[in-house]
């Protein structure tokens, strides 16, 4: 009962899900003001998968100022 | 010679008339208050002059030289009340983009930016991003923008009222030091800021002009013979004012709390006058001083009437 | 035209310190792998998936490697156009909002420059992400699936680019219109759903919309007979490109009062 998973196809894509991650949360790091409390961010990037990241830069980002 | 003419200029908003055919001109080299209470309409006026908002009808010409120009905006310097930068740009950076859009080359714009900053003293906060920004750095970083590229003239709106009084100190010390070289028009509610630093007052009230004219001549033929009266208490300051109020000499009366500022016609007869009400009534004065009103006077009897 | 080049550059900026131009390629670059890869696996997913009696066969016809981009495709017409929407909402009534424009229109600028470089900047983002996606998306297909004709690839990718300028040159010009960023994402979005929608249920009577852009790209790549010229289409497109470009310019510019606030 396992799937033969080639890991060489599927790195790039963990690759591009790790670096929407960071990129959500150095933003978030050097952001001064968010909708929300940042911790709740955190949670909602680093455990959103894909849309985590997503939502963050769409609705958490505060450019306002 | 006349920088700025201002000819019938109204605006109206739906069912509200904000501003209501007011004219003015505005000299080369002077420095104008657009003075009056809040929601007067010194915003209004303002956002028409810098192009912002329509005007629903009148006239604003601007001349260079004698000859009128057909885009104002290129000489004309502008500090909205709450200025609003992109807060993502470091001062430095918005200082050169104000500048090149106003028409400077890139060297131009960046030598001065380094200039600018540092009149306005925030060339330690140049390389930081604006989002950090006090309201005081952001007041300046405003003043900046607005004077790269030399403006004819500099309009403000109210340029200190939201500040502490050290950042007011610091812009109106700005302010003395460019009015040498730009005309300028600024807007207040504080009668004190404007006589600090300005040659012409122009005052308006309801979206009208109350009174205009230099600072010097206004106080001159405002002033008129004043009595201030302190009495015991607010009680009797108002048994005062009605016990007086329709007699010949007297103009016009404002009272705050026990004290009674009279403008008269004639200042023997009214002291005469005031104090035999005063005995008929059994007020009690603990003060009473005679004089001339002042501007501030001036400003309430406008403001209140 | 000096101005358009430093509104552009400013833009450019923007995009780079809010990382959109590192989440917005990033985003359709997984959106065009994920179709492959999932494709490639769907036989071996669905055998473990069910509790199927053991000995059923399950028999899928394999799709073409020109379906599977056709498909890719289909993911950037949904999910891809609410992101290119989203991340691009405030370009305009973001600043208009803030009031951070009156101090930019104080000065000598044109409003021509200052739109269609807003236009251009957004046209760059797009285009980026989408040769990212796409590029990402045909390396897996040949990689897992079979190869691709060149040609067709690119004349596919281009009318389908040619279907992104669309959408944010109605961007632009709703941007123009509404003053909150929420109310441009959604009217945009209604407006672009309801087109599509329209056009595949009358495609008889608007067999010349825009929206057959999308279907005309999928249709090149799996070699379907296409029921519409080509020719009307791509008049019809950039027609309305330009006039929503020239009509967003107009509204700026006829605005009693430029920022939001009065």
């Amino acid at each position: 009962m396992n799937i033969t998973v080639n890991w060489g196809l599927l790195a790039p894509i963990l690759a591009i899900q790790l670096i929407l991650m960071v990129t959500a949360l150095t933003s978030l790091y050097k952001a001064d003001a968010t909708r929300g409390p940042k911790w709740m961010w955190v949670l909602i990037i680093v455990f959103g998968q894909i849309l985590g990241p997503i939502i963050y830069f769409v609705v958490g980002r505060n450019d306002r100022s | 010679m006349t920088l700025l003419k201002v000819d019938q200029l109204s605006k109206q908003f739906k069912q509200h008339q904000a501003v209501k055919k007011i004219s003015f001109s505005i000299d080369e080299g002077r420095c104008v208050a657009l003075l009056g209470p809040n929601g007067a309409g010194k915003t209004t006026t303002i956002h028409m002059l810098t192009g912002l908002l329509r005007p629903t009808s009148g006239d604003i010409q601007l001349y260079l030289q004698g000859k009128q120009v057909a885009d104002r905006r290129p000489h004309l310097g502008y500090l909205p009340q709450m200025p609003v930068f992109y807060s993502w740009m470091t001062g430095r950076e918005f200082v050169q983009y104000a500048g090149q859009l106003a028409g400077l080359s890139r060297q131009e714009a960046e030598r001065r930016t380094e200039e600018w900053l540092e009149i306005v003293g925030i060339q330690d906060a140049a390389k930081r991003r604006i989002g950090g920004y006090s309201g005081g750095m952001k007041q300046r970083l405003g003043l900046a923008q607005a004077l790269i590229h030399r403006p004819k003239l500099l309009i403000l709106d109210e340029p200190v009222s939201a500040l502490d009084p050290i950042g007011r100190r610091d812009v109106l010390r700005i302010l003395e030091q460019i009015r040498q070289e730009t005309t300028i028009l600024f807007s207040t509610h504080i009668l004190h800021d404007a006589e600090e630093i300005c040659d012409d007052i122009i005052l308006i009230e309801q979206g009208e002009i109350a009174v205009q004219g230099s600072l010097e001549h206004i106080r001159q033929s405002h002033s008129e013979p004043m009595i201030m009266i302190e009495t015991l208490n607010e009680a009797q300051a108002k048994a005062l004012e009605i016990a007086i109020r329709n007699k010949p000499y007297v103009h016009h009366v404002a009272s705050e709390h026990q004290t009674l500022r009279v403008t008269v016609s004639q200042l023997e007869e009214a002291e005469r006058g005031i104090m035999t009400e005063a005995v008929q009534h059994q007020i009690f004065i603990r003060k009473l001083e005679a004089g001339h009103s002042t501007l501030e006077d001036l400003f309430m009897k406008v403001v209140r009437a | 035209m000096r101005q358009f080049g430093l509104f552009y550059r400013k833009e450019m900026l923007e995009m780079a310190r809010s990382y959109k131009w590192i989440w917005v390629p990033m985003v359709f670059l997984l959106l065009g792998v994920m179709q492959p890869v999932t494709t490639y696996y769907m036989p071996e997913i669905l055998k473990h998936a069910g509790n199927m009696p053991a000995g059923t066969i399950i028999t899928m016809p394999t799709p073409t490697a020109g379906e599977v981009l056709a498909q890719t495709l289909n993911q950037f017409g949904t999910i891809g156009v609410l992101v290119l929407v989203l991340s691009m909402m405030g370009i305009v009534s973001g600043e208009r909002q803030s009031g951070v424009t009156s101090l930019i229109f104080t000065k000598p600028v044109s409003f021509i420059a200052y739109m269609t470089a807003k236009w251009a900047s957004m046209l760059t983002l797009t285009a980026a992400a989408f040769a990212c996606g796409y590029a990402g998306a045909c390396y897996y297909t040949i990689q897992l699936i079979g190869s691709l004709d060149v040609g067709t690839v690119i004349q596919a990718g281009l009318m389908y680019m040619l279907w992104f300028v669309f959408v944010i040159s109605v961007l632009l010009l709703i941007s123009a219109w509404l003053p909150n960023s929420a109310g441009v994402a959604f009217t945009t979005m209604a407006f672009i759903m309801l087109l599509s929608f329209g056009t595949s249920l009358l495609s008889r009577y608007l067999s010349w919309s825009p929206s057959r852009l999308s279907t005309i790209a999928s249709e090149i790549l799996t070699k379907v007979e296409t029921l519409s010229s080509v020719g009307p289409v791509l008049w019809i497109s950039l027609c309305s490109i330009l006039i929503c470009v020239m009509l967003a310019v107009y509204r700026m510019q006829s605005q009693e009062s430029i920022s939001a606030k009065a």
